[in-house]
Order: C-alpha cells, then sequence, then structure tokens
C-alpha cells in the first residue's frame, strides 16, 4: 500500500477557468480518506489528476515520495472506480475482470486464481459469465469495484462510485466498503458530494470548495469544529443554522445579539471573543443543540413561532422562525409535537455555540488569547 | 414506385424486346434461365464482385482512418466536414465527367502532371487493368466521405469511460484499438460496410459516363450490363429478369440489415 501526497496542486482548464488551486495533501498509508464537496469544487478533478486521467497544471503528486506527474496511469500502479462504473460492455464479467492483467502480462494460472478469489471475495461469482447489461446498478458496482482488487494495486481511487445507486443499496455498499479497507487495510482516496458518505467513510475527510482545500481533519473535528461557514453548512442534515449576529455587553459578560434576543455566551469564551464585542459576527448552532425541555440547567431560552413540524421517525425537526422573520432548525425528540404558528420556548446548549467572522466566513476561535 | 417496379416483374415473364415491344408471348420463368446463362453474365458478375470488394474495402479502411483521425482534431472541425461533404454533396454524373477529363489520356491534366514529374502517360481509361482501378477510384473518391461521416458519427458517440478505464488498466493505442474501439464499433462498422455494399452493387452512372463497361468487359458491372441487355440487345424482357433477379439479392441484404440493426435496438 501507499502513501499518496499533493503539493501545491492545481488545475486550470483553458482558456481561464481554475478547477484546482494550490492543493496540499498527505494520504497516510492504508488510510480511507474523503475528499468531499459539492458539484464542481475539484474534488473529482483532484482524483483524476492522482489517477493520471488528467495532467496537473502545476504542482507535485507524489506515490511513496516519488514524483508520478509524468507517468501513465496505468505505471502508476493506482486503479480508479468510476462513477459510472466504466466496465467494457463487449466483455463479460470474467473478461472485464482478467482484462487489467492480461494486459500487464500476467501468467493465466495467476488470472484464474485472482479473479476466483476476487469474484468470491465480492460475491459475483454467478455472474463471471454474463455481460455488463445484464447485470443490475448493484452487480456492476460490485464487478467495478472487483477490476480495481484484482490488480492488487498500491491504491484505490473511488470516483462517487456509490452515486448511482439507490438509498438503500448505498447503505448496504458503503458498509461494505468499510469492510474491505479494514480487512485489505488498502488506502482509499474516495470522491463523494454526499456528507453522509464523508462521515461513515473516511478516516479523515477533505472538504474542497471552488478549488480549494477549505478544511482537512478527522470527520467528526470537522463536524465539531468547521474552518468556516461554508463547512458548518455543508455538513449534516438539517446543517448547522447561521444566523447574522452582533456580539454585544450583557450583565457583565457577553451576548449574542439576535434582533431583539440575547443569548449569553458561556463565560468559558468570554476571553476568546472578548475581541469581538460590537462587531458583526455570523452566530451557529447546530440543530441537535437546541432542545424542547430547558434540561439540568444551563441552557439559553430563545422564543420561537412554528413554521413546520416534520416527524422522521427516530426524531423531529422543527423549522421555526425567530421574532424577526429568521428561520432556524432544531432536531427535538421523537414526541415532540406543536400547532403550527405557536409560540414556542427552544433551549439553547450555547456551550456547543460558534461564531464566524462575518467578513472572512473564518470560525473564530472559542478558546484564546483574546 | 410501384408502377416501374410491377412493369418490370411484369415484363421479365414475357418475351419483350424492343423489335417487338409487347406482352404477346407469355413465356414464364424463361427469360430468368435464359439470363442466367447469357454471354458474358458470368464476367459481369465477376468484375462486380471485385469492384465491390475493392471499392468497399478500401473506402473502409480509408473512411476509418479520416474518421480515427477527425475524432482526434478540436480545432476546425467543421472546415474538415465540408472538404469531407463536398464530392458526396455532388452528383455522379458530375463526378465521372469531371474525373473522365482529368484522366483523358491526352487531354487530361493528369497525365500532364506525370510527365512534367517524369512518370510516363497512363492510358488510364483504355487499359483494361487501369480502367478497372480507376472505376474503383474513382468510385472511393467519391463515396469514401460516406463512410467516413458514418463511422465518424459512431466514434464520437463511443462512451468515454472505457477508455479511461482502458488506460487504468494499461492498455496501448493498439491494444485500445483493437480491445475497446473495434469491439464496441462493431455495430456502426456492419451497418456501414452492408449500406456501401448495396449502393456499390447498384453503380451505374461512373461506368456508363466514364468507360462504358470497357474496354472490353474490363468496366462491366452488373448494373450496366443490364442496361446493355436492355438497349443494346434490345431484349428488355431478359433485362428485366435480371433487375428483378438484383434487386432481389439487395432485397436480401436490405432484410439482413434492418434485421441486424433492429437486434442491436
Amino acid at each position: 500500500m501507499a502513501q499518496i501526497t499533493l503539493k501545491n496542486l492545481g488545475k486550470m482548464f483553458p482558456p481561464d477557468v481554475v478547477a484546482v488551486a494550490d492543493v496540499n495533501l498527505t494520504i497516510g498509508d492504508g488510510e480511507f480518506f474523503v475528499l468531499l464537496g459539492p458539484s464542481g469544487c475539484g474534488k473529482s478533478t483532484t482524483l483524476r489528476m492522482i489517477a493520471g486521467l488528467e495532467e496537473a497544471t502545476s504542482g507535485d503528486i507524489l506515490v511513496d515520495g516519488r514524483r508520478v506527474n509524468d507517468d501513465d496511469p496505468a505505471d502508476r500502479d493506482l486503479a480508479i472506480v468510476f462513477q459510472n462504473y466504466a466496465l467494457y460492455p463487449h466483455m463479460t464479467v470474467a473478461e472485464n475482470l482478467a482484462f487489467g492483467l492480461k494486459l500487464r502480462k500476467v501468467a493465466p494460472t495467476e488470472i484464474t486464481s485472482r479473479t476466483a478469489a476476487t469474484s468470491r471475495m465480492l460475491g459475483i461469482e454467478p455472474l463471471l459469465k454474463r455481460k455488463p447489461r445484464e447485470l443490475s446498478g448493484g452487480q456492476q458496482q460490485r464487478v467495478a469495484l472487483g477490476r480495481a482488487l484484482v490488480r492488487q494495486p498500491k491504491a484505490f481511487l473511488f470516483d462517487e462510485p456509490l452515486s448511482n445507486l439507490d438509498a438503500k443499496l448505498r447503505a448496504t455498499m458503503r458498509t461494505e466498503l468499510i469492510k474491505l479497507h479494514q480487512s485489505l487495510g488498502a488506502t482509499i482516496v474516495h470522491v463523494t458530494h454526499d456528507q453522509v458518505e464523508a462521515m461513515t467513510m473516511g478516516q479523515r475527510i477533505c472538504i474542497m470548495k471552488d478549488g480549494h482545500v477549505v478544511q482537512v481533519g478527522p470527520p467528526m473535528e470537522v463536524y465539531r469544529n468547521p474552518a468556516d461557514t461554508f463547512v458548518a453548512g455543508f455538513l449534516a442534515s438539517p446543517p448547522m443554522n447561521l444566523l447574522d449576529a452582533r456580539v454585544v455587553d450583557h450583565a457583565g459578560g457577553l451576548a449574542v445579539a439576535l434582533g431583539e434576543a440575547r443569548l449569553a455566551v458561556p463565560g468559558a469564551f468570554n476571553g476568546a471573543y472578548g475581541a469581538w464585542r460590537d462587531r458583526d459576527v455570523v452566530f451557529g448552532i447546530r440543530p441537535e443543540d437546541m432542545h424542547d425541555g430547558a434540561g439540568p440547567g444551563g441552557r439559553t431560552p430563545l422564543d420561537v413561532r412554528v413554521v413546520a413540524v416534520e416527524a422522521l421517525g427516530p426524531e423531529v425537526v422543527l423549522v421555526a422562525a425567530l421574532a424577526d422573520g429568521r428561520e432556524i432548525h432544531a432536531r427535538l425528540g421523537p414526541g415532540f409535537v406543536a400547532p403550527i404558528g405557536s409560540q414556542q420556548r427552544l433551549h439553547l446548549d450555547l456551550g456547543a455555540m460558534h461564531l464566524f467572522d462575518r467578513e472572512t466566513r473564518k470560525a473564530i476561535a472559542q478558546r484564546g488569547t483574546g | 414506385m410501384l408502377f416501374p417496379l410491377g412493369f418490370a416483374v411484369f415484363t421479365s415473364l414475357f418475351d419483350y424486346t424492343l423489335v417487338h415491344p409487347n406482352h404477346d408471348t407469355f413465356v414464364g420463368f424463361d427469360k430468368y434461365v435464359e439470363a442466367w446463362n447469357a454471354d458474358y453474365l458470368p464476367d459481369a458478375l465477376w468484375t462486380t464482385v471485385k469492384f465491390v470488394v475493392a471499392s468497399v474495402v478500401i473506402e473502409f479502411v480509408i473512411g476509418f482512418s479520416v474518421a480515427l483521425a477527425l475524432n482526434r482534431v478540436t480545432r476546425f472541425k467543421n472546415v474538415y466536414y465540408i472538404i469531407l461533404l463536398a464530392p458526396l454533396l455532388m452528383n455522379p454524373v458530375v463526378v465521372a465527367q469531371l474525373w473522365r477529363m482529368i484522366l483523358h489520356s491526352e487531354l487530361g491534366i493528369m497525365n500532364y502532371v506525370l510527365g512534367m514529374i517524369g512518370i510516363g502517360k497512363i492510358n488510364f481509361l483504355g487499359d483494361p487493368v487501369a480502367a478497372f482501378w480507376t472505376v474503383v477510384l474513382v468510385d472511393i473518391w467519391h463515396q469514401v466521405s460516406f463512410m467516413a461521416i458514418l463511422l465518424l458519427a459512431g466514434l464520437a458517440a463511443l462512451p468515454r469511460e472505457p477508455y479511461e478505464a482502458a488506460r487504468m488498466d494499461g492498455a496501448s493505442a493498439v491494444q485500445t484499438f483493437v480491445h475497446i474501439t473495434l469491439p464496441l464499433m462493431r455495430p456502426v462498422i456492419a451497418v456501414a460496410l452492408l449500406l456501401r455494399l448495396i449502393f456499390a452493387i447498384k453503380t451505374f452512372d461512373i461506368v456508363f459516363i466514364m468507360t462504358k463497361g470497357g474496354p472490353g468487359t474490363a468496366t462491366d458491372l452488373i448494373s450496366y450490363f443490364i442496361y446493355r441487355s436492355a438497349f443494346f440487345g434490345l431484349d428488355v424482357g431478359r433485362a428485366s429478369a435480371m433487375s428483378v433477379a438484383l434487386l432481389l439479392i439487395v432485397l436480401a441484404l436490405t432484410i439482413y440489415l434492418y434485421r441486424y440493426m433492429k437486434s442491436l435496438a
């Protein structure tokens, strides 16, 4: 298995479209690394540059410390699983699996044994004689995975391989890919726009926007401490509530002014947020940090008007409006009921609050010297 | 459309000649037997087979090469298309007249140019071997664009992903062509070859204008042979019988083509 390093990697499409700019990443040996971002953020282009299917216009790509920018895709010894599987339509499943090995002049007996082992592992043995068009989406996906596995490459590159599957199958394949990673200990770079995939599968995730890396880290770390409002608003569904606010003096400490409401900032943050007194910020709080009960104490009340109540089974998503009409989402227990238009009091756990610079949209450190 | 067809089928069953142009003498399938035993029919059939094979195969090779090259071109694509389409838009009679003048053994510009670079005059339309290949080459000049455009449309419609997968699998350009392009193009290639085959069998205009089937029977393609039977041999009945037989052959090929295309859908 291999370590992949990207140094100042950039890709420009003529005449002047910057697809990827100055990406610096080190993907560890055996790591499951996820590139996450919305459409057009440059994640797939980054992956294709690693694969060698796109030429990097600047920067270096290193596999195990060796620069591979000028190597043919085949010489990089990486395998890619494409979004739409890219199986050879005129070949049977067995031929699809064996094609890469034949080209690499692997001995026929070795090809047979590797194909058999791979198809057994993925449960596609009964399909070996079928053509891709005779397979379901899920089966094609397995064959595409098998084609990558059978080559025993240094690392696997997954380009949104689950996005064409239905929700149920996607969940199953997610688990299977995690298991596969654990059993092989392979280096995997997985591209997705699905934040659930990223959160559940990645050991580390890299969030990209407009060709730039915004934040890299373990999923929960990124979830808890988003680097900016983009990351905060991208992860989870419903995402973090982001509201324009102002830091003001309040009862000897600080508070976040949300219209008429004043939310007292926990004392522990006063030092860090002190420098932001009387300045415009973006206040962020996750839906699950708002409750319908006061709880054991320490929660801050906020009066809202019920706009919609979305019962999802295990939880209820409350869409509510502040006094000035701005909407927020709260994730409440399954027992919550309230008539539309009624006034409710939510209780905010402000220990989990975030503040962002209104201009730069970057997170303001919660604990600092400020 | 039905009248000439019906008239030909009807006439093929009578002893209808230009000397006695009437349907008085019903002869059944005698004219078909007579046609089959006609002098020089084997020659005409053999010439047609040679012509069809030579022109279709060469057109395929050139057409596919041009299509592959054009498929990679990104700039000035429209200019190439126009150049490619120009011969195809020309009337076959015009094409044949044009080339007859260019290749004229004494007055043609071709022999003049050949003379300038030290190659002796070639009797393009007077020598049996040269005349056959001249007709083949003029047909290729006229029809190769059709093949190229049909194959180019096929190439442009091929999915990009298997090519990327092949690159990752380590396929060379030749291996990619053999293992990916050719198998994926098989349906388009089959349709292009069959269409050209059907058109080539019916070739008439070039021969009529350029060689009149000659010298001797060197370029006596079946369509021209039938024409000669009717208007030089004056035996319209026999010519009709041969036309009907040719129609059945072309029809069989067309049905096969249709079924093949349907099986792909």
